[in-house]
């Protein structure tokens, strides 16, 4: 199948090099410490953050530095097809334990020894991209928490298809079968905290979809810190400082 | 879940009783109602209701399914309540799965009667395609996302918003088909049904507080509650379901008294939500 057309566009309109239009609203879960919603084009995904609070299970309490959970669930509607039989699956499980690593990168968890971060996230429309877009989430429902954080992780996935790097892969692209890279940076420290790809690529083109992920990061970043900025904004407003 | 002190709890049942509560409202008002149709666009129907810091998400899914034996002559209809752990940390892992469970019943004996599907809100008949070979499966699903009392109500009033936006696309059966085969369709993705939504209840939830009772309580009241009654009911003012939830006993009087005062409290939720659901309408179609 053709996912480049000889004009050099993509299934939905796209240039190779163009990402999903991005939307992030703050203080979408009135309860919870700190939320965001993040939509990249279809995919959408709620995180909500409680903590820093006591910890529930004391015998997971850690005596130096915070305990960071993370739990990743996707809605009975959020896939094209209905699905069954969501709760914790493998895969479930297995992008949990991902956004909880990078979350955890860049916390400061000894600042808040034996106390408990929970994050949330909540699948609402998955399109391809949904790892990426939880842990955008849940950087943006971390800092509105007001949690200490070394800087913002922003995360954005790369393929590579009919010879030409893709920015941003849809769900018809993610499953195409090419290789496909996502990729976690901390945009202000320079640094690569999540790195996954499958499918197989050879070293030179690997070096160019990385890097075209780790641009997409970049712009997610810039959008990101807009959004949070915006949002700061507001806040002095109502405090009327 | 709910951490109040006794002054707290002081303070909630005595507004109760004075007819002025903690965020000023009356006994019998409501919260404001926000209603967004059309945010998941994957389903054929959806919608968004916030009342207060209680939001929830309604969708509609069609599928072409086999009906019944026993019902040749009606689709079929799913209601299933997902509390997401957004909501509430207490809801993660399984945690979640009482209170789902008891949403998704008390939903689906408000909306869809008995096992026979008579005195259903929703109009099974309308979803058969051909008698006996082919119906429209409906899989309603309900997600809470935030929560602060009165869920039922508020997933109520997402179904129905969810169920005046969803187009149920046409289906043309090929001619041709007899005895046990099952005919061919093809299913139009350019023409859609509308539904039809006028008889769909909405679902009124009366918490017990003390002496008195209220509607659309948040979750610090509802910690104090004795016991709640959840009616649902129609646009003719008939009654579609009831369920009582909590311990503490009523008198048979003070129930008939409820049902009473909910159907008045209905008319008013009916009339805000359709011009709110047609609101919603209207804004999405222009966008």
């Amino acid at each position: 199948m053709e996912y480049v057309s000889p004009e050099g566009l993509r299934l939905d309109g796209r240039r190779p090099m163009e990402m999903r239009q991005i939307r992030a609203e703050i203080g979408v879960v009135a309860k919870a410490d700190g939320s965001a919603l993040f939509e990249m084009g279809n995919t959408k995904v709620i995180a909500a953050v409680y903590g820093p609070r006591e910890v529930q299970n004391r015998s997971q309490q850690l005596n130096d530095s915070a305990l960071v959970r993370c739990e990743y669930t996707m809605a009975n509607f959020s896939t094209g097809d209905r699905m069954r039989k969501p709760k914790g699956d493998r895969r479930s499980t297995e992008i949990s334990l991902v956004i909880r690593q990078t979350m955890e990168a860049c916390i400061m968890t000894h600042l808040m020894p034996r106390s408990q971060i929970d994050i949330f996230v909540q699948v609402l429309q998955a399109d391809g991209g949904t790892r990426s877009a939880c842990i955008n989430a849940a950087s943006l429902a971390l800092a509105d928490a007001g949690i200490p954080m070394r800087d913002l992780v922003t995360s954005c996935s790369a393929g590579y298809l009919n010879s030409t790097p893709l920015l941003d892969l849809n769900y018809i692209e993610d499953s195409a079968g090419g290789a496909d890279v996502t990729l976690g940076i901390l945009p202000k420290l320079d640094k690569v905290t999540l790195l996954q790809m499958d499918a197989k690529l050879s070293v030179e083109t690997f070096e160019n979809v990385m890097q075209l992920a780790i641009e997409g990061c970049k712009a997610v970043a810039t959008y990101i810190r807009e959004v949070l900025l915006e949002n700061t904004k507001q806040l002095e407003y109502r405090r009327g400082i | 879940m709910v951490g109040l002190s006794i002054g707290e709890k002081h303070f909630i049942q005595g507004g109760i009783a004075q007819d002025l509560r903690s965020d000023g409202r009356k006994r019998l008002t409501t919260r404001p109602i926000y209603v967004e149709t059309g945010v998941i666009s994957q389903a054929n129907g959806s919608a968004r209701v916030r009342m207060g810091a209680t939001d929830v998400i309604a969708s509609v899914k069609a599928e072409l399914g086999r009906p019944n034996a026993l019902q040749p002559d009606k689709g079929k209809v799913v209601v299933n309540v997902d509390c997401s752990p957004t909501a509430a940390p207490m809801f993660e892992g399984r945690g979640g799965e009482e209170l789902s469970a008891e949403l998704s019943v008390a939903l689906q004996c408000c909306l869809l009667g008995g096992k026979s599907g008579s005195g259903a809100g929703i109009d099974l008949s309308s979803l058969v395609v051909v008698e006996g070979k082919i119906c429209w499966d409906l899989y309603i699903d309900g997600l809470v996302v935030s929560s602060d009392g009165n869920l039922l109500d508020a997933l109520g009033a997402a179904i129905k918003a969810a169920l005046s936006n969803t187009g149920i696309p046409k289906v043309n059966v090929a001619a041709g088909a007899s005895g046990d085969e099952q005919p061919e369709v093809d299913v139009s993705d350019e023409e859609f049904l509308q539904f039809d939504t006028s008889r769909v209840p909405v679902i009124v939830t009366l918490t017990k507080v003390g002496r008195h009772y209220i509607v659309d309580a948040t979750s610090e009241e509802e910690s104090q509650m004795s016991s709640a009654v959840s009616i649902s009911i129609n646009r003719q003012g008939h009654i579609c379901g009831l369920t009582k939830r909590g311990g503490a006993g009523l008198d048979p009087s003070i129930i008939l008294d409820m049902i009473s005062v909910a159907k008045t409290v209905s008319e008013q939720l009916i009339n805000t939500l359709d011009s709110h659901i047609a609101a919603a309408e209207a804004g999405e179609e222009e966008s």
